[in-house]
């Protein structure tokens, strides 16, 4: 049955009305219009429906709502905007990181959890980072790149 | 909205303000942002005809907008390879606008002209030239009003960055969207013919390549930014009003009949509708998608069901799929076509006086496309019309395809198209729309669906498994005398629906035959290349990067690699020796110099300890785009596992339109064609497909990139027309990581995936 669930995301509550054991990913998408976490596999394997929750890179399609009420999610959203990009986004951007992009929010937000514990990695200790994310279309440089920019810049 | 007189046949050269103003009356509209909800009502029961523009109205291609933007409207449709900002580059080009102020629609069948599918890395290549005319005839028109408006010839003018200034006299300046003010561009500019043949504004004076000022530059991708902040709308994202969700339930077996649907337990999920049923075609539909998810999976859609009948819908024993181990002789127990691609001198007349024979026999297996993001549609369909909102590769194809299905008119279907995730050829998309139509066919309501993984996986068309058997031989000095390379091709274009077979209905699409995906270019004296095409094998299959020439490639630039071995000859001076193409003699020397090519006979010279390094080398004619591609790889004696170091690519697709974008398209090749190469291969019992998620199907990973990827781009001038860079790239890869391992460890593989089992069992039989 569905149960009102508070959600704190990108700083703000929001109340909806879901599953206790639905997944958090379709309330972000379906609820909250939040477009950035994407469905890919819904099993845990592949990255691309990656939030952050309370600094955790975390897959929102195997984390029911019911257990992240209270705890601080982020997503792609909250980072930055076309018109105000966060830093790592940009640094996607400089290095033209994307080919369809899907897999690009779990990208950046694995990256972003990731540089926040490891604010100078080396090249392999990223890749080791983003090895459980998977990139159909072959960006792998690219985004290796763009997170050795961002950190670089020292703006994980 | 007024409709225009259509006798303004005028060529570009008559133009004049006056047939300019005769034929504009009515009003622009700037297709900023596809509004669904203005398609539903376009497309209703009004009468409203949502057939697609008229290719000879200049305004099917292009809208000056008073702010002074523009917007470029295509049929062609962005699959993640940067094909919008070329072509918006090239529009810009010819039109004289800046290219950042220049909006692309792409594939909406109401707003654009069929310019044909989006495959083929054939969209730079024949679209561009569409749109290259277009934009000419623009500026030429633009450059008429000019004319009128400081009442100078237009000789005296010239337009640049979007606005058009007297020669001499720069104060003068009108600007396009000042001098269009706000009408469309209602201006026949002749087109004839259609999709990739279409010939649009043949007279239109398009620009000398040689002073092109957008072409060439690595222009960043329009779509990057919305992309990494979350604000780009993925066909995955749109929502329309009204919009409920569905989910497929796919039989047990791929030909299994449905034999029951226990309902119980559905009504208790909340927001549950309906299940629909077709033949065997099964849905369910639901208010939210979550409880969409919840009533598929208790009639079976789950990724692991245990049999035909272990769920609520109970479906037949079906075992008619091939054994997966003997894929390679059902295909040469399978009957079909006969190709023959060369047949020079007499290969059986040369065998007999040859020093040395050598023969070898290739097989690769099904692969898979592998999207991450499964394909996903909405439809609305009501009784006298529909529409769509589809990631499909070909639109307008899908809205012949629907018309035909669902018996309606297509000026009265409409295909509103966003940007899915990356698709490689023919996936999950094109077959969603019609699952989405038959379930809001049902309901009567708009119904979104999104495949499971195990949908896409177990479902989208695969590339085919492919054997070929290779003869070569040597005279006593090293001189190849014979070749002989037959091919086995189930059809790589099977485009009947799977919910149209699943339904029972009449066939839309066709199975479409295997053909000899080559291009053969050695001289040898004796020649005999040919290919056994036959349709549909076991499991549905379709285009896939390189359809088929990946595999080809695969054996013929392996095998070319054993007769030099054999020969004792260095694998790039005796491929040489043989090749007239000069494009192809550059892009393997330009290769070979990148990387440091010395000349000297695989396998390297004996390596001791664990790790062994080799080099390996190929290249590819694939519509004529010419790539050789160098890697250096490594093998672990002891584990078997293969890594690509480091990869050289000459590539030579004539003038290239965005550097960068070419760089991050071959990157994307290189990569997924390792990928393909290392370790892909779908899974199958004798019902259904066993490979449904990223376990059961591995891909490659970070931690196996190679550490570098340079590329040369060969031939890169405006003399040569731009061919299309999308897909030949991946061609090479796979006989490159071959010859390599042969190189360092002296172990020919034959058979894809290299995965590390298969790669020591390798060694230990020649060890
Ligand atoms: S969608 Fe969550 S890990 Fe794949
Ligand atoms: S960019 Fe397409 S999946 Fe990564």
């Amino acid at each position: 049955m569905a149960d009102s669930i508070t959600l704190n995301v990108n700083g703000q509550d929001h109340t909806v009305q879901a599953d206790p054991d639905s997944m958090l990913l379709y309330a972000l998408r379906n609820d909250l219009g939040l477009h950035g976490p994407k469905f890919g596999c819904g099993l845990g394997q592949c990255g691309a429906c990656t939030v952050i929750i309370d600094g955790a890179a975390t897959r929102s399609c195997v984390t029911p709502v019911s257990a992240v009420q209270g705890n601080k999610i982020v997503t792609l959203e909250g980072l930055g905007t076309i018109d105000s990009p966060h830093p790592l986004q940009q640094a996607f951007i400089d290095e033209q990181a994307a080919q369809c992009g899907y897999c690009i929010n779990g990208m950046i937000m694995t990256a972003k959890a990731f540089l926040n514990e490891n604010p100078d990695p080396s090249r392999d200790d990223i890749k080791q980072a983003l090895n459980e994310n998977l990139c159909r279309c072959g960006t792998h440089m690219r985004i290796v790149r763009a997170v050795e920019r961002a950190a670089k810049g020292g703006q994980g | 909205m007024n409709t225009q007189p259509q006798d303004l046949h005028a060529s570009k050269s008559s133009l004049s303000r006056r047939n300019f103003l005769k034929g504009s009356a009515g009003l622009v509209v700037a297709f900023t942002i596809v509004d669904p909800r203005m398609a539903f009502a376009a497309a209703g029961g009004d009468g409203v005809s949502v057939a697609s523009p008229a290719s000879s109205k200049l305004s099917a291609w292009l809208a000056i907008n008073p702010d002074n933007t523009a917007t470029l409207f295509t049929g062609k449709v962005e699959t993640g390879t940067g094909v919008e900002t070329a072509l918006a580059q090239i529009a810009a080009e010819e039109l004289e606008f800046p290219v950042d102020r220049l909006e692309v629609v792409m594939g909406t069948t109401s707003k654009t002209v069929d310019q044909g599918p989006t495959y083929g890395s054939m969209s730079v290549r024949y679209a561009g030239p569409q749109i290259r005319n277009a934009a000419a005839a623009a500026r030429q028109a633009l450059l008429d009003m000019a004319a009128e408006h400081f009442k100078l010839p237009a000789q005296q003018l010239v337009a640049r960055e979007g606005t058009v200034s007297v020669i001499g006299a720069p104060a003068n300046t009108i600007s396009f969207g000042e001098l269009v003010a706000g009408k469309q561009l209602d201006i026949d500019i002749e087109a004839s013919g259609t999709g990739f043949g279409l010939q649009v504004a043949p007279k239109a004076p398009v620009k000398d390549p040689s002073t092109y000022a957008v072409i060439g530059q690595s222009v960043r991708r329009k779509d990057i930014p919305g992309k990494v902040t979350g604000q780009f709308t993925y066909i995955q994202d749109v929502k329309i009003d009204g919009m409920i969700h569905g989910r497929v339930v796919r039989p047990y077996g791929v030909g299994a009949e449905l034999v029951s649907v226990d309902e119980s337990g559905l009504k208790d999920i909340p927001g549950f509708v309906q299940v629909v049923r077709r033949g065997n075609f099964l849905g369910v539909v639901a208010e939210t998608e979550w409880a969409a998810i919840q009533a598929a999976e208790k009639l079976g859609s789950t990724l692991h069901p245990e049999g035909p009948q272990s769920a609520q819908a109970k479906w037949g024993e079906w075992t008619g799929l091939p054994q997966q181990d003997e894929i390679w002789d059902t295909l040469r127990k399978t009957t079909g076509t006969n190709e023959s691609v060369a047949a020079k001198g007499s290969v059986d007349m040369a065998l007999p006086f040859a020093a040395k024979t050598i023969q070898a026999t290739y097989q690769t297996p099904f692969q898979m496309h592998g999207s991450i993001g499964p394909s996903c549609a909405i439809a609305d369909v009501r009784p006298d019309g529909a529409t769509f909102w589809a990631g499909t590769q070909m639109p307008h194809q899908m809205r012949a395809d629907m018309a035909k299905m669902l018996g309606l008119p297509e000026d009265r279907i409409e295909v509103i198209w966003h940007e899915a995730s990356g698709a490689y050829g023919r996936n999950g998309l094109e077959h969603v729309i019609p699952d989405a139509a038959l379930l809001s066919q049902a309901v009567g309501r708009p119904v979104r669906v999104q495949w499971m993984r195990w949908d896409e996986h177990g479902w989208e068309p695969k590339g085919p498994p492919i054997v070929q058997d290779l003869t070569g031989a040597l005279d006593e000095n090293g001189n190849v005398v014979a070749w002989r390379h037959h091919m086995w091709v189930p059809t790589t274009g099977d485009t009947r629906l799977v919910a149209v077979e699943l339904a029972g209905l009449p066939e839309i699409g066709g199975e479409g035959t295997g053909n000899a995906s080559i291009t053969y270019a050695y001289n040898f004296d004796n020649a005999d290349v040919a290919c056994h095409g036959m349709g549909r094998v076991g499991l549905l299959t379709a285009w896939l990067r390189s359809p088929a020439q990946f595999e080809t490639t695969y054996a013929m630039e392996a095998f070319i690699d054993e007769l030099a071995a054999e020969a004792k000859q260095d694998p790039l001076t005796f491929r040489l020796k043989y090749l007239n193409d000069q494009r192809a003699i550059d892009v393997l020397r330009a290769a070979a110099e990148a990387y440091g090519w010395e000349s000297r006979p695989s396998p390297a010279p004996q390596q001791d300890g664990k790790m062994a390094t080799g080099r390996g080398i190929a290249w590819v004619n694939r519509d004529d785009v010419r790539v050789a591609t160098i890697a250096e790889v490594t093998v672990d004696r002891e584990s078997g596992e293969i890594r690509v170091k480091r990869v050289v690519v000459a590539h030579d697709c004539g003038l290239v339109v965005n550097p960068d974008g070419l760089r991050n398209q071959i990157e994307g090749n290189i990569i997924q064609s390792i990928s393909r190469t290392l370790h892909e291969e779908v899974t199958f019992d004798t019902s259904r497909v066993t490979s449904l998620d990223w376990e059961g199907y591995p891909i490659l990973r970070f931690e196996e990139i190679p550490d570098q990827i340079d590329m040369v781009f060969v031939n890169n001038r405006p003399e040569y027309p731009s061919y299309g860079g999308g897909e030949p790239s991946t061609c090479p890869t796979a006989a490159v990581i071959s010859n390599a391992v042969y190189d360092a460890v002296g172990v020919r593989l034959r058979q894809t995936p290299f995965r590390p089992e298969r790669v020591k069992a390798a060694m230990s039989q020649t060890g």
